[in-house]
């Protein structure tokens, strides 16, 4: 099979190949450089061969053609709706991920802020006990204080009662035993006696009573 | 690749390069290639537009969620704009990625679409088989690289007006009229490279394939027996072969695309970036 190919000069097809392909000398180089190459597999192109580099103007018009109307179409119908979907995909991520270090900043803040109010409102509390119990301290010694005076008044005031009422009836006592003694020395004396010995004698009396009964006091 | 058509023919080469179904003067008209061109571009455009077609509805997480198809294909899209593009052309991503997209699409189309067995399919109902690999002839890849050449050339000139022209002048007076022949011969190599990478990746391949089964046909032509013997370890690393086929027609689509973003890259970021002749290490050390 392989005993058929046999190294040919460079066709003409080749040569048309290589005028219009080749955009300046390094193309040409490059296919001079492939010659061997070229030169072992595409033989004669006349005794039905195939040739590796087959092909001419006709598949470069209708590459070129093709080539453009799917660039064009893809253009409108196709790509506008991936790119659109990437660049709205990649702002949505990107915008997620700023909210979401947007909210974590405003979380912080927030943890921050009611740290801050949480540790002032227990220094607020305990304030307000405090107070409190100083305040209840406070009531307490007062309303203890005024009980206190309160009941020493009333104890005044009763013993001042009693002294006056003992006193009153002493007084009452001395009179009326005054008047008793008086009758009876007059019961048993049967003297006369004027007006200013009685009296006297009744002062005394009363006198030497009242010492007697200071004496028994004490 | 149609095995049977290989075995039939006899030469390994028949089913992989152009056969004109219509020629005027010696300039093809009609040709597997060319039919296999236009049926890669309507599969693009009608799968494509199927599967990334959304309308905006009133839930933005619905709209933003894709699903099936067009997860698929966003998937690709955001990859080559996020790591291929961005990367290379920065703020003229969205206005370049249009363009890298559809290369890259079409080259995929045009290179997967060769893997598939359509010749010997069409034979069946046609009186000639229609199929092969669109990117393996390299007027096909040559005028796609012209398209990226012209793409460069353009976006330069339009980007930077008449400082793209002065770039290419650098160094001394009397130097740089040679630094300018210089950069031009490595304009074309770029697009030489670019579109002879493609084409012989894409036909290697497939020679190979071509190559092993014929390999069946001569053993069978000795001995039934020898031709069984021969034909099942070959089926089977033709089939494994085919999955490296699948992985190659990725892999130059995609290097196709990530050197067309370099180029442009360059083009337009004249002031930015150091203008090496080979400024892609990675395509370089990735591609066969």
């Amino acid at each position: 099979m392989f005993g058929t190919w046999e190294f040919s000069p460079v066709q003409p097809r080749m040569r048309i190949a290589r005028k219009r392909c080749a955009a300046g000398r390094p193309g040409m180089v490059g296919l001079i450089m492939l010659a061997p190459v070229r030169a072992a597999v595409a033989a004669d192109h006349g005794s039905g061969t195939p040739n590796l580099f087959g092909g001419d103007v006709g598949n470069a018009i209708w590459t070129f053609v093709i080539f453009l109307v799917v660039l064009w179409v893809l253009g409108k119908l196709v790509w506008p709706y991936v790119l659109s979907a990437l660049q709205k995909r990649e702002e949505f991520i990107r915008g997620s991920l700023e909210h979401a270090k947007a909210d974590r900043e405003q979380a912080e803040q927030h943890l921050r802020e009611c740290a801050a109010s949480l540790e002032k409102a227990r220094d607020e509390a305990s304030a307000i006990v405090d107070e409190g119990r100083r305040d209840a301290e406070i009531l307490r010694r007062k309303i203890e204080g005024q009980a206190r005076q309160e009941a020493e008044a009333m104890l005044d005031r009763a013993r001042r009662e009693i002294g006056a009422a003992r006193d009153t009836a002493v007084k009452d006592l001395y009179a009326l035993t005054a008047q008793l003694s008086t009758e009876v020395a007059a019961r048993v004396i049967r003297a006369e006696l004027d007006e200013k010995a009685h009296e006297r004698l009744i002062e005394e009396s009363i006198e030497e009573l009242s010492r007697l009964s200071h004496t028994q006091q004490n | 690749m149609s095995m049977f058509g290989i075995l039939a023919s006899g030469n390994p080469l028949e089913h992989v390069v152009q056969h004109p179904f219509w020629s005027e003067r010696g300039v093809t008209i009609l040709s597997n290639h060319i039919v296999m061109q236009i049926l890669a571009a309507i599969l693009l455009i009608v799968i494509l537009r199927r599967a990334t077609f959304w309308v905006s509805t009133d839930d933005l997480l619905g709209d933003l969620t894709p699903r099936g198809g067009r997860n698929f294909v966003e998937t690709i899209c955001a990859f080559l704009r996020d790591h291929v593009a961005r990367p290379n052309l920065g703020d003229h991503t969205d206005r370049f990625i249009p363009y890298l997209w559809t290369v890259f699409f079409f080259i995929l189309f045009c290179n997967v679409l060769g893997l598939v067995p359509l010749d010997p399919l069409t034979r069946l109902v046609l009186p000639f088989g229609v199929g092969g690999t669109a990117t393996g002839n390299i007027w096909t890849t040559g005028t796609l690289a012209v398209c990226t050449l012209a793409m460069v050339v353009g976006s330069g000139l339009r980007e930077n007006g008449t400082a793209y022209l002065r770039h290419f002048f650098q160094g001394p007076l009397f130097i740089a009229p040679l630094i300018a022949v210089l950069e031009l011969i490595g304009l074309a190599a770029k697009t030489f490279a670019l579109a002879f990478r493609l084409f012989a990746n894409m036909i290697t391949g497939h020679i190979l394939l071509a190559v092993l089964l014929s390999l069946i046909g001569m053993a069978g032509a000795s001995s039934l027996g020898l031709g069984l013997a021969v034909a099942v370890p070959i089926v089977l690393v033709s089939a494994v072969f085919n999955l490296l086929e699948l992985f190659v027609a990725l892999l130059q689509a995609f290097v196709f695309t990530f050197l067309t973003a370099v180029f442009i890259g360059q083009a337009v970021q004249i002031h930015h970036g150091n203008h090496s002749e080979d400024a892609a290490p990675e395509a370089g050390a990735t591609h066969r």
